[in-house]
């Protein structure tokens, strides 16, 4: 087994999967869907993507890894996937992403919904340069379209509802409130096993109905 | 159709799509705010659809059916070199109907017939920031922007209404993206800006030689600026297309012989040529009948 060192982190020859098959094509379909998603809030989309995933990530989150990471951009893992090797290894390998240690400084969050209390410490951007924000790829367990959320904004025709399991109370509130600093804020993608959601900053949330 | 050896799919290395991609996103999630991006060297000079044409590669697939329009018609050099660049390096099918087209790249025109959900518009941008004849400092207008300090622009448009007692901006007008972002329609004339709002599909921008790239998301409010007892208006005509008679289209002044004789046409061809072929259908049925 051999170990390549990469500042903090390492490379663990043992521990890689496959990417995708067909990298240019599947990168392609992939940034579609997510243009779709971030395009029409709320609208669920179903990835095809790999057969294999590192541990720790779904099948929604590992494609959007493969599709969008490179070298220019900086990734934070929340504290359960940081402590997953092969996910970082498999991160290193296929997007020779930079993993960061201070959440404001990535480009991209990857959380589990049950990690993430607040939305502080991830970079809002600035009112002058607002695409600098982190965005952030939640990992829920469920997602679907019942009434629990209302959305409406850019994107939606007149109102979307959906369902976003495990975001926990104050978590919905923050994000609720942090509407009013647009054109700063954050842009989350929400995915579970191979379904994938978008919630870019400029959308309203009203919640109808609260979870049980 | 096949595409070309030794290019990459879509002529863009996959480093430069991720970048383009990444910013195209961020564009969508703040509509009418303007991403820099790093433009690339395209094999065309710049003010030739560069940014469009780099926007188009980042997004185009296997399965798109991709149309190109310059001022409205299929058949111009700069559409079909576009056409072509693109069957060429991604193998894609071409179309020059609006309605079957899947991505529709276009210079200073939208199509007469309205796009539907699902369908991506893409504009040429010359230069994208609206601001930037009344203040030429980049670092000025960023702050306008952040600062939501648009009335620079008013005053323009009332200069116009002094002057003339109009606003006498006929292309290239300012519109209020989402009731937040000033932003530059690229120039196409303000009789297209109506149809910008609430566009059920989604609009993308770019312009390769200021290399930005901004998004207006579908089913979004694009308001044209005005004044109350000034109010948006169109420009109209008094004729009618002489190819297919259309009296609610954007019509060319075509010069016909060098004695001064004109006609005015419909500047969307693929628009014209359907209504001709609808005509016809039309006559044909009433003679069988």
């Amino acid at each position: 087994m051999t170990a390549l060192t990469k500042g903090l982190h390492t490379v663990d020859a043992g521990l890689l999967i496959g990417g995708f098959d067909d990298p240019v094509q599947q990168s392609q379909q992939l940034f579609r869907q997510l243009l779709t998603v971030t395009s029409e809030p709320g609208r669920i989309e179903t990835v095809t993507a790999t057969s294999q995933q590192p541990d720790g990530l779904n099948v929604a989150s590992w494609a959007l890894a493969l599709s969008l990471f490179d070298a220019d951009c900086t990734v934070w893992l929340s504290p359960s996937l940081a402590a997953q090797p092969s996910l970082i290894s498999n991160l290193m390998f296929h997007c020779q992403t930079r993993l960061v240690e201070h959440a404001d400084e990535a480009d991209f969050a990857f959380c589990n919904a049950a990690e993430l209390n607040s939305l502080q410490g991830f970079s809002f951007g600035s009112a002058e340069y607002p695409a600098t924000s982190t965005s952030l790829i939640v990992q829920v367990p469920g997602l679907s379209g019942e009434p629990c959320w209302t959305l409406s904004g850019p994107g939606i025709e007149t109102t979307r509802s959906v369902r976003v399991c495990g975001l926990s109370e104050p978590l919905q509130a923050e994000l609720i409130d942090s509407r009013h600093r647009f054109p700063s804020g954050i842009d989350c993608f929400f995915s579970c096993a191979d379904q994938l959601m978008a919630l870019p900053r400029s959308t309203q949330i009203t919640i109808t109905e609260k979870e049980a | 159709m096949s595409q070309a050896d030794g290019y990459n799919f879509a002529y863009l290395d996959e480093q430069t799509k991720r970048m383009i991609r990444r910013a195209i996103l961020k564009a969508v999630a703040i509509p009418g705010y303007q991403v820099p991006f790093g433009g690339r060297e395209m094999p065309l000079p710049h003010g030739w659809g560069t940014g469009g044409m780099q926007v188009t590669a980042s997004v185009i697939g296997t399965d798109d059916r991709l149309k190109v329009i310059d001022q409205g018609a299929d058949d111009t050099t700069n559409a079909i070199s576009i056409r072509r660049f693109f069957a060429r390096t991604a193998g894609v099918e071409t179309t020059e109907k609006t309605a079957d087209a899947t991505l529709i790249q276009t210079r200073h025109r939208i199509p007469e017939r309205p796009l539907k959900n699902g369908q991506i518009l893409i504009y040429q941008v010359p230069v994208p920031e609206p601001l930037r004849f009344i203040e030429p400092r980049d670092s000025e207008t960023r702050k306008m922007h952040a600062l939501r300090e648009y009335g620079a622009m008013q005053v323009k448009l009332y200069e116009d209404v002094a002057r003339f007692g109009h606003i006498a901006t006929s292309y290239d007008y300012p519109v209020m993206v989402n009731g937040r972002y000033m932003m530059c329609p690229s120039p196409i004339p303000k009789f297209d800006n109506p149809k910008m709002d609430r566009m059920p599909a989604l609009q993308l921008f770019g312009a390769g030689f200021e290399k930005r790239i901004y998004a207006v998301p579908p089913y979004t409010e694009v308001k044209s600026l005005d004044f109350d007892d000034h109010p948006f208006e169109v420009q109209q005509w008094e004729g009618s297309c002489e190819i297919c008679g259309s009296d609610h289209s954007f019509l060319d002044e075509v010069i016909t012989d060098d004695a001064g004789s004109k006609m005015f046409v419909c500047s969307d061809t693929d628009y014209c040529r359907e209504r001709l072929a609808e005509q016809s259908a039309a006559t044909t049925e009433e003679v069988a009948l």
